[in-house]
């Protein structure tokens, strides 16, 4: 390969988008973030992690469990929480506090079954594990970096035609943009949101299976996968699925080039061309703010400026362009996620309806006319 | 001395209780802050463990590292790594030098203070201008991942193994086994006691009416010329500091400070668990809530008794299903808590007395008045009076 983390991008990216697809479609649904998204993820996770330590069968396999598993449990969460909720009225808040509290229950009952499956199978990794030893290898290369993204293709290009060839994807789409007039047609919208929602619990549930694949999991890795899984679908605006797709695929693989890079270093180049695109960012912040705010662009031409000088030179004296040049070392990594939550700062700022809803075509135009 | 021993069951009640005023104040300060921004304003803090843990995190921090420095103790220039080693001499020191045992945590409550505030000020420029959900989930991960940064960054809490902290009640610890406790629970309790008088004057100032006109119409209360900005700001600094000084507080409690503590269940979830059980806007349902809160958490954790660690390694687990279960119940059944929020009266009680008495004779008897009147006296009047202004009062918010 000619970048060594090239495959760890290419997973990652693959499956936050899995995961930014059915948060996207359960908030496309029922309009309401899904704070227990995590869980289904985790849901697939011990999915994979029990058929492998007991049956010996491949993470591949058991992600159609998985599929189903977390489904299912999307699918009662729905039933058995939120309908009953949003018929009662209930306000936004009290539904994402609802949601709130769900993913608590599931990391109790993650708890248990954890505990359960240490006592009765003599297993010591249960609440957090390695990754599974699991995977063919073609060439140098693990099965899952060729498998992730060939499904999520699959899955993109089947959810393209069943939103777009099928009767049931026109009804869907149907009852996403107008659930009142959806309704006057003779759409069982009801129906639609419930097999949005298994499909929404399902594709968390196989990106929890594919990636006991390629890291370690635990009882609480869903709980932290939610920045990114938030940060991917709201850098997609939230109501696209492609969107979706987009948003976690930049968030993955830039959290990996990224934080990779932090911690080996980007070299003199690569630390001078960081330095250039802080300049050219912070120019456009300058033009774009007026008065006091102005402040903000000025900091940063002059860091940009600094940095591309002193990497540019070779003269990296000070702590922040020698660790860009050489690397910050291994604990950098632990900040790694600091690059999906200031994408999604920055999203939220600058385009707080995602990366679909920008007119690239008029946005180059007008700056052409400038 | 030692505290007397009453042990009913197994259970020693006296620890049990200190054990739980010590969680009750703790949970009660922390969802009165909670109440303030989500309850009165209407701001969903979803990241309120932040706020705490920030606290916790820069006091427990940098109380020990002060303490060194002013004893002159030798950290090797790695505080960390010999953290405990630092911790043993520090509290032998502070054991017999009480006025700076006093000093550090006045320092240390002030630190935490001005990080809550400077977390709060920060989290207010999203929370002026995004709506409910995208703001819920902006908080939601910007306080995981300062659970993630803590866990990593050494240095400051020394990632996932704890570091320990002075400890300034150390010389009640030598006066017998449980009474450090005590006063640590009563230090809690006079900060949650302080806590709950503020938000009270607050609700019932008019910066309280105009924080309800915020959250109920923000055009409205923005065409009356009020700064809706500046309110939620001024309200999540507030209430953000507040935060801050009770996770320092908790700090002293524990004598020590880790990344792990400071989960999103166990400092986001349950004050709005607390706020929903009480209900919303009513302090004084707070401090029921957190009380059934309480009572219901220390009671399922002896669950434990039942199902040893070999069965079950964390009684909680049950207690987090049990929580689930009934943050939907309550929510599905009775959404507006125990107590529902009330109409502020402008007027302090005495004046209303006054009011009551000099306007009693020209106003026109009300209907079925009668009866309180011949009863008789002041009170009779009185609750006339407010009797019918929340009357009216009351029509006026179900037209609204």
């Amino acid at each position: 390969m000619v970048v060594p983390y090239f495959n760890s991008a290419v997973v990652y990216a693959s499956l936050f988008a899995f995961m930014a697809i059915g948060l996207t479609l359960t908030y496309l649904t029922t309009k309401v973030p899904n704070f227990a998204y995590g869980s289904f993820v985790t849901i697939g996770l011990y999915t994979s992690y029990t058929m492998w330590k007991i049956n010996g069968i491949a993470p591949y396999y058991a992600s159609a469990v998985a599929f189903l598993l977390a489904g299912l449990s999307s699918a009662i969460m729905y039933l058995v929480v939120l309908r009953p909720l949003a018929r009662r009225g209930s306000s936004l808040v009290s539904l994402m506090i609802a949601t709130f509290g769900v993913d608590f229950g599931f990391v109790g009952i993650f708890g248990i079954y954890t505990d359960y499956l240490r006592n009765r199978y003599n297993l010591n990794d249960t609440k957090q594990f390695f990754q599974l030893q699991a995977d063919f290898n073609l060439g140098e290369v693990p099965g899952i970096v060729y498998v992730a993204p060939a499904a999520l293709t699959l899955i993109a290009l089947l959810l393209y035609l069943l939103l777009t060839r099928t009767k049931f994807g026109v009804a869907m789409r149907a009852s996403v943009e107008n659930p009142s007039l959806a309704k006057v047609l003779g759409i069982n919208v009801e129906r639609v949101y419930v097999v949005s929602w298994i499909l929404a619990g399902g594709f968390a549930g196989m990106a929890g299976a594919f990636y006991t694949l390629w890291l370690p999991g635990g009882t609480s890795t869903g709980s932290d996968l939610i920045v990114e899984i938030f940060a991917s679908s709201i850098l997609g605006g939230l109501t696209s699925i492609f969107g979706a797709i987009l948003g976690g695929l930049v968030i993955g693989g830039s959290e990996i080039v990224v934080g990779t890079n932090l911690t080996t270093g980007f070299g003199a180049i690569g630390a001078a061309a960081l330095g250039v695109l802080l300049l050219l960012v912070s120019v456009y912040l300058w033009r774009l703010k007026k008065g006091r705010a102005r402040i903000v662009g000025v900091a940063g031409i002059v860091l940009g400026a600094y940095v591309f000088l002193e990497a540019a030179s070779g003269l990296s004296l000070d702590p922040l362009v020698s660790g860009l040049v050489g690397g910050f070392g291994v604990e950098a990594i632990a900040y790694q996620k600091a690059v999906p939550l200031l994408i999604m700062v920055a999203a939220l700022i600058v385009m707080p309806k995602g990366l679909v809803s920008i007119n690239w075509r008029k946005l180059l135009r007008r700056e052409r006319k400038k | 001395m030692a505290l007397p021993q009453a042990v009913f069951f197994g259970v020693d009640l006296v620890k049990f209780g200190i054990d739980f005023v010590n969680f009750y104040a703790l949970y009660f300060a922390i969802s009165l802050t909670l109440n303030l921004e989500a309850g009165y304003t209407g701001i969903p803090n979803f990241g309120k463990v932040l706020y705490v843990a920030g606290g916790a995190a820069v006091a427990g921090s940098l109380s020990g590292r002060l303490a060194a420095y002013v004893y002159g103790i030798n950290t090797h220039g790695d505080y960390v790594t010999f953290n405990a080693q630092i911790i043993t001499q520090v509290n032998n020191l502070i054991a017999s030098d009480p006025v700076f045992a006093t000093e550090l945590v006045l320092l240390s409550l002030l630190i935490a203070a001005l990080i809550g505030a400077a977390f709060g000020y920060l989290s207010s420029y999203p929370a002026i201008r995004l709506r409910e959900d995208y703001l819920g989930m902006l908080l939601l991960a910007v306080a995981q991942f300062f659970q993630i940064f803590l866990r990593g960054f050494v240095p400051l809490v020394g990632g996932t193994q704890t570091i320990q902290v002075p400890d300034p009640y150390v010389y009640f610890a030598s006066l017998g086994i449980g009474v450090r406790d005590l006063v640590a629970a009563a230090v809690i309790s006079v900060f949650a006691i302080t806590v709950y008088f503020f938000a009270e004057k607050v609700a019932k100032s008019p910066l309280g009416r105009t924080m309800r006109a915020v959250r109920d119409n923000e055009d409205a209360s923005r065409a009356l010329g009020k700064d809706d900005a500046s309110i939620r700001r001024k309200v999540l600094v507030v209430a953000s500091a507040m935060a801050g000084m009770a996770g320092a507080l908790v700090t002293f409690y524990y004598g020590s400070v880790g990344a792990d503590t400071w989960t999103r269940f166990a400092w986001t979830f349950w004050p709005w668990l607390i706020v929903i059980i009480g209900g919303a806007a009513n302090n004084a349902g707070i401090a029921l809530g957190a009380l059934f809160f309480t009572a219901l958490f220390k009671g399922l954790a002896q669950i434990q008794v039942l199902l040893p660690p070999s069965v079950l390694s964390d009684p909680n687990y049950i207690v987090d299903i049990a929580f689930a279960a009934l943050i939907v119940i309550v929510l599905l059944v009775r959404p507006e808590g125990i107590l529902r929020e009330r109409p502020t009266l402008t007027l302090p009680r005495r004046k209303l007395v006054m009011i009551a008495r000099s306007s009693s004779t020209q106003l026109p008897p009300a209907e079925g008045d009668s009866s309180t009147r011949e009863g008789g006296g002041k009170l009779g009047r009185l609750k006339s009076l407010l009797g019918r202004i929340l009357k009216r009062r009351g029509s006026a918010d179900s037209a609204r």
